[in-house]
């Protein structure tokens, strides 16, 4: 499996998966934005914060891709398909546990149930498969991440 | 007041934050609210389908009065309702947030304080999405009623009671109760805190206090003139600059009546009211973000220019009727979309390049760019003028040869002349100047009628128009007194009443009477100025500035018999001639 490969399908991956996710947003299907969600872990400007997150989350990209690598090398298989299975994995960590639990207890913008609004104005949480921001925003992320799979394993694999 | 499900158009209020706006009733109503931007789809719709269309109420449980008024120099409405118990007093305001400040994305807060006594409050919110077809999800999580549905997330905190969608609260004196409803579109919702949110309140009030304060007027009717300009910023989309003539839809120009129309757009037509209003006053930065706006939103048709844009510029504006929101007082269809846009109005190139004049000379320059496209619009002009038109009444009838209309393309080519001559614009005077003149000399010959002592509304139907009371204000003067005779035909003929002007008896393409039109009565205050009859000019805006509604704000009609506020609110076009004849007024007598 090419690193080099990997690497670059998680940026063209990344790119998928950020423009799908736009469109499905642009079309009314999800509110999850998550440039915001991630930006605003660094700034509460929005307009910063939306610039800020798609450096970060072009960032994670390449990170998983390279996380993907490790295992395509791990197990000695790659390609397209088993990559579409990571992506699955991927989405269903994304959001259940990233995004609805380890993103809530770092981000300094974020509510929790435990949020005490008197404070400061909070983010809405994404709730467990991003329900929160509409009925198919976990299908929306999963087609993204089955795409963003697809691509990076194809790509470590030399296509 | 709501008796029967609606309260007078004139009962209105409105908060806006430029990007969108409330109607909110003097009984603490909101009947209207479209998210997130102003021409969206309405959430809030009661004003145009009492049972379904959805509001947000709030008031006190017993029987009260009320008496309202903005905070003064703000778009801070302020109602104090008095009970047998007690009195409360409730600031609604939509609110802007500080820069670089996590926010809701739209905001309507409503802050009740108990003055004395006590009062019971009663509340409902019932949002109905996409002009009420849907009903979304209501939900409670995190302490905060979400109301969803698709791309679109209201929430609702409340500060002093429980979190629900309706229910009922105590205030003794110096309690308060705070809430906020702050809508999201395609994002996560900005959950908002108490502090913040009174922060906000107290930054929206503080703004708009800035911003008035601004205003360069020291003339007569100072209230009607600031009012009216602040009405106005309400009208601004603040992301573009562009200016929508109302912020409503369908407020009937009759009762029961068919004359319902879609005003969310921003009209070209409009452009050199606007200019003359905002340059006037001192606003050069609105001023010139509307010039820009309207040139580049009509960058792709130019020469050719359309008559009405969306806010983002889009001319695509398909007309389409409502039919299940039963309309206000039963005033059928409810339309969205406007037809107009694909009519062809030649008096628009009139106040398109009067725009263009005022903006180059208070602003000394135009580009060259702009300056090529200027004067491929005074081509167009010069080639087009003898077609005829809709009008500036946009009538649904056959297009005709409307006096005005010629008038409007006279001041385009008089306008390309000026800037020519001042190097602003590529110089085709020799086409221009014999185009204005050929203009003139048809309104003088076909555009006259020597037994009416008027110019009259189109050589197809001798009749009168109010809008030729625009003559005066683009400098049209062929120098025969014309002018003069014919502000005194038109008041005679067309008086509705005191003050009030109908615009004109014809048909026009569609059923139904209407009433009289306010703006017409304040271009005839500004005619009278202009040709220097400023003593009836003063005497009739005294008689014009009282019909206003309560808090200062015009419908875009009034009937003649009750005084009732008709069509839609408040109607930016009204407000912008209030001010352009108040400073007529005041610049006559700096004259005299």
């Amino acid at each position: 499996m090419s690193l080099a490969g990997a690497l670059a399908g998680g940026f063209v991956g990344t790119l998928v998966l950020t423009t799908g996710l736009r469109l499905a947003q642009v079309a009314g299907l999800t509110r999850m934005d998550i440039p915001l969600l991630l930006g605003t872990a660094f700034t509460e400007d929005i307009r910063r914060a939306e610039a800020i997150g798609y450096a970060v989350h072009f960032f994670n990209g390449l990170l998983f891709s390279f996380g993907y690598w490790l295992v395509f090398e791990a197990v000695g298989q790659g390609g397209w398909l088993f990559g579409t299975f990571l992506g699955l994995v991927h989405a269903v960590f994304a959001g259940g546990a990233l995004v609805n639990v380890l993103l809530p207890a770092v981000h300094p913008r974020m509510g929790t149930p435990s949020s005490d609004a008197q404070e400061a104005p909070v983010l809405e949480a994404p709730g467990f498969m991003l329900f929160n921001y509409g009925r198919y925003t976990a299908i929306v992320t999963v087609v993204a991440h089955l795409a963003y799979g697809a691509i990076v394993g194809a790509f470590a694999a030399g296509l | 007041m709501h008796r029967n499900g609606y309260p007078p158009i004139g009962d209105y209020a409105v908060v806006g934050d430029g990007r969108t706006a409330a109607l909110i009733a003097s009984d603490g109503a909101v009947d209207w609210l479209c998210l997130p931007d102003v021409d969206s789809p309405s959430v809030f719709a009661a004003v145009l389908d009492a049972e379904r269309g959805g509001a947000f109420s709030l008031r006190p449980s017993d029987p009260f009065d009320a008496e309202r008024r903005y905070i003064p120099g703000t778009n801070v409405l302020e109602t104090t309702f008095r009970t047998a118990g007690g009195t409360v007093r409730l600031t609604d305001a939509m609110t802007l947030s500080p820069r670089g400040r996590l926010a809701p994305m739209r905001e309507l807060v409503r802050k009740l304080e108990c003055l004395d006594g006590v009062v019971e409050i009663e509340w409902s919110i019932e949002p109905r999405f996409d002009y009420a077809r849907r009903i979304g999800w209501t939900s409670t999580r995190d302490g905060r009623v979400f109301f969803t549905d698709g791309p679109d997330a209201l929430t609702l905190s409340i500060w002093g009671a429980e979190p629900t969608a309706s229910g009922r609260l105590r205030l003794a004196a110096a309690e308060e109760a705070l809430f906020s409803l702050a809508a999201t579109h395609n994002r996560p919702a900005v959950i908002p805190g108490r502090a913040d949110t009174e922060e906000r309140l107290a930054h929206t009030t503080s703004f708009w206090r800035g911003w008035a304060a601004d205003a360069q007027w020291e003339g007569p009717w100072r209230d009607a003139v600031l009012r009216s300009i602040l009405a106005l910023k309400l009208l601004v989309f603040a992301p573009s600059g562009a200016i929508v003539a109302a912020p409503t839809s369908s407020l009937p120009e009759s009762i029961g009546g068919a004359r319902n129309w879609d005003y969310r757009y921003s009209w070209l037509r409009d452009a050199t009211f606007t200019l003359n209003a905002l340059l006037a006053l001192g606003y050069f930065d609105a001023a010139h973000a509307f010039f820009w706006w309207f040139m580049h939103a009509s960058r792709l048709t130019q020469p050719r220019l359309g008559v009405l844009y969306r806010v983002n510029g889009s001319s695509r504006i398909p007309e389409r009727e409502l039919d299940h929101l039963s309309g206000y007082r039963r005033s059928k269809p409810v339309r969205t979309g406007n037809e107009a846009a694909k009519q062809v109005q030649l008096d628009l190139y009139g106040s398109v390049l009067d725009s263009i004049w005022l903006h180059a000379d208070s602003h000394g320059d135009l580009g060259a760019d702009t300056g090529k496209a200027t004067a491929k619009i005074a081509d167009y002009v010069s080639r087009e003028w003898p077609r005829p038109d809709s009008g500036i009444w946009e009538v649904r009838s056959e297009p005709r040869h409307f006096v005005q209309s010629k008038a409007m393309c006279w001041a385009a080519l008089d306008r390309a002349c000026r800037l020519a001559e001042r190097g602003l614009i590529p110089d085709r005077r020799q086409t221009w100047r014999p185009g204005a003149n050929a203009i003139q000399a048809w309104i003088e010959q076909h555009g006259w009628d020597e037994e009416l002592g008027a110019y009259i509304r189109a050589p197809e139907d001798r009749e009168l128009d109010a809008s030729l009371l625009t003559l005066p204000l683009i400098e049209y003067d062929a120098g025969r007194d014309r002018l003069s005779s014919t502000i005194d035909a038109i008041r005679e003929r067309l008086g509705a009443g005191g003050p009030l002007l109908y615009r004109y008896l014809g048909e026009d393409g569609v059923p139904g009477d209407e009433g009289a039109f306010t703006t017409c009565s304040f271009w005839l205050v500004d005619a009278l100025a202009r040709v220097g009859r400023v003593d009836e000019a003063a005497a009739l805006m005294d008689d014009l500035v009282p019909l206003a509604n309560d808090v200062g704000l015009f419908a875009e009609e009034l009937d003649p018999s009750s005084g009732e506020h008709l069509g839609n609110f408040p109607q930016g076009l009204v407000h912008l001639a209030l001010i352009n004849a108040a400073v007529s007024i005041r610049d006559a007598e700096e004259r005299r």
